[in-house]
C-alpha cells in the first residue's frame, strides 16, 4: 500500500529531478530497465499495449460510434442518454469510457473538450491524446478563449453560436458528436466513419466534409 | 493543492501547437511509457493520489518535461514510495538485487489479453448511497473560495463562483479523500458557468464553460 504521504513524495521529486538522467528517452529506458530487472513488467506486454493502441484503438472506433449515430436515429438517442451502453454495443466500452457522455453540436451549439487540471482522455474509443490535447497552452486556453483556440485550429464561428466548453475535472469522459455533413446523405456507414476526424470529436474541428483526417 | 498543474485559464502559453499528425506514439519513448502506466501499478495505488503525485513533481519539471515523461516521473515517485525501487538504483540505473535474487518476470501478455484487459479497465467510480443530493437541475450554486494543500478538482477558476446545476451525475468517489486511500462516495453534478462571470474579457458572451464537481466544494449561492 503507499503511504498516501504528500510529502514524502515531494521530497522523492526534488531527489529525482537531480538524480534521472538528462533526456526523456534515457528516462524512460531507465524506468524500464529497473521494473523487468525486478520481475515487475514483462517488455513483451509493452509491446502488446504499444500495438494495442497503434492498431487497434483509436480514433477510428469514435468515428464509428458517430457514424453509427448519423445513421440510426435509434441508436443516436440511446448514445445521448447513456453513452458507456452504447458504445459497449460496438465492443468500444473500456480504459476511461465507463462514465461517457457525448454531447451534440447543433448550428446554436458548439462543444469543446478539454482537461485543464491533467489531460483526462476517453482512450478507449479516442486512443492516445493529441499532443496539443496535454500541452500547457490548450489546457490553460481552452477554458478562457476557446474561441482563440478553435481561430487557431481555422474554425471560424459566428457570434450567435453558443460555445460549451467541458472541463473534465471529475471521472465523466466526453465525445463531442459533430454535425452530419451536408451532402453525405448517399453514404453508408463506412464512407461517413471515414469523414469524421479525431479533432471533431474533441470539438477542435466544426464542419466535416473534405476527407482530412486529424 | 494551488499547483503548477491547474493551469485553467492561465495567460503566457502562446498559441496552441495544432500539427500534431495522427500518430499516437511521436517516439518510442513514449509508447513504452504507455505500457508501463497500463502494467505496472502498485498495490493499493489509487487513480487521485497517482494524479497527486503527478501534481508534486516541481514546477519547473512539470511545464518543461513532455506529458509521457512526467507520467515516468510519476511512476518512479510512486514505485519509490511503495519500495518497488530505490533512488540508489536510479542512479545506478540498473536492479542493486543479487542476480540469484531476481524474481522472473511475469508471463507476456498477447495482443488479444491487452484487449481484454483495456475492457476490464472500464473502471466504474459511481455507487448508491442513502443521502439524497442536496442540489437539484437548475438550481444556482457558489463554489468553495478556497481549496486545500492535498489533491482537489475545484480548479482556481471556478473558484467562489456562481454557476447552475445542470445534470445530477450521482454518488461519485471523492477524490480529495481517494488521494488519501479513502474511499468515500458523493454526489456529483455538472455545473454550467458563464464564461461573462468567469473572465473579464469575455463580457457580453453567451459561452459556457461546464465543470464536474462534488457536493463538497458547493454551497447554495
Amino acid at each position: 500500500m503507499p503511504d498516501f504521504d504528500a510529502d514524502k513524495v515531494a521530497h522523492i521529486h526534488r531527489e529525482l529531478h537531480s538524480h534521472l538522467p538528462s533526456e526523456s528517452a534515457l528516462r524512460i529506458k531507465a524506468l524500464e530497465t529497473l521494473l523487468v530487472e525486478k520481475g515487475l513488467v514483462n517488455p513483451q506486454t509493452i509491446d502488446a499495449w504499444v500495438q494495442a493502441y497503434s492498431e487497434e484503438i483509436g480514433p477510428k472506433r469514435g468515428a464509428h460510434v458517430v457514424a453509427r449515430a448519423w445513421s440510426d436515429p435509434e441508436y443516436k438517442k440511446r448514445l445521448l442518454a447513456d453513452a458507456p451502453a452504447a458504445i459497449d454495443e460496438l465492443g468500444y466500452l473500456g480504459k476511461a469510457t465507463a462514465h461517457l457522455k457525448v454531447v451534440e453540436n447543433t448550428p446554436a451549439v458548439h462543444n469543446l473538450v478539454v482537461c485543464t487540471l491533467c489531460s483526462c482522455y476517453p482512450f478507449s474509443i479516442l486512443g492516445i491524446a493529441p499532443a496539443w490535447y496535454k500541452a500547457a497552452a490548450y489546457r490553460a486556453r481552452a477554458v478562457r478563449d476557446p474561441r482563440g483556440v478553435l481561430a487557431e485550429f481555422g474554425v471560424e464561428l459566428d457570434a450567435d453560436v453558443e460555445v460549451r466548453v467541458w472541463d473534465s475535472t471529475a471521472e465523466l469522459r466526453y465525445l463531442v458528436l459533430p454535425q452530419r455533413p451536408r451532402g453525405s446523405d448517399d453514404l453508408d456507414e463506412d464512407a461517413l466513419a471515414a469523414l469524421v476526424t479525431r479533432n471533431s470529436m474533441i470539438g477542435t474541428q466544426r464542419d466535416l466534409g473534405a476527407k482530412r483526417r486529424g | 493543492m494551488d499547483g503548477i498543474h491547474d493551469l485553467g485559464g492561465k495567460q503566457g502559453f502562446g498559441p496552441v501547437d495544432v500539427d500534431d499528425g495522427e500518430q499516437p506514439f511521436h517516439a518510442d519513448w513514449e509508447g513504452r511509457e504507455w505500457g508501463i502506466a497500463q502494467c505496472a501499478r502498485t498495490p493499493g495505488i489509487t487513480i487521485d493520489w497517482w494524479r497527486h503525485c503527478r501534481e508534486l513533481i516541481l514546477p519547473v519539471d512539470y511545464l518543461s518535461r513532455p506529458y509521457f515523461d512526467s507520467w515516468a516521473q510519476t511512476d518512479f515517485a510512486t514505485y519509490i514510495e511503495a519500495g518497488w525501487i530505490t533512488l540508489a538504483e536510479v542512479d545506478a540505473g540498473r536492479s542493486l538485487d543479487p542476480v540469484e535474487a531476481r524474481p522472473e518476470p511475469p508471463a507476456a501478455m498477447t495482443l488479444e489479453q491487452v484487449l481484454e484487459e483495456d475492457r476490464a479497465h472500464a473502471y466504474r467510480f459511481d455507487a448508491q448511497i442513502d443521502t439524497p443530493p442536496k442540489f437539484e437541475i437548475g438550481q444556482a450554486v457558489r463554489t468553495m473560495a478556497h481549496g486545500h494543500a492535498g489533491h482537489t478538482r475545484l480548479p482556481q477558476y471556478a473558484r467562489n463562483q456562481v454557476g447552475v446545476i445542470s445534470a445530477q451525475h450521482g454518488a461519485h468517489v471523492f477524490p480529495d479523500l481517494s488521494a488519501q486511500g479513502r474511499e468515500i462516495h458523493q454526489h456529483c453534478y455538472s455545473v454550467a458557468f458563464d464564461a461573462a462571470e468567469l473572465w473579464p474579457e469575455a463580457k457580453g458572451s453567451r459561452d459556457k464553460v461546464f465543470l464536474d464537481l462534488w457536493e463538497a466544494y458547493l454551497g447554495e449561492a
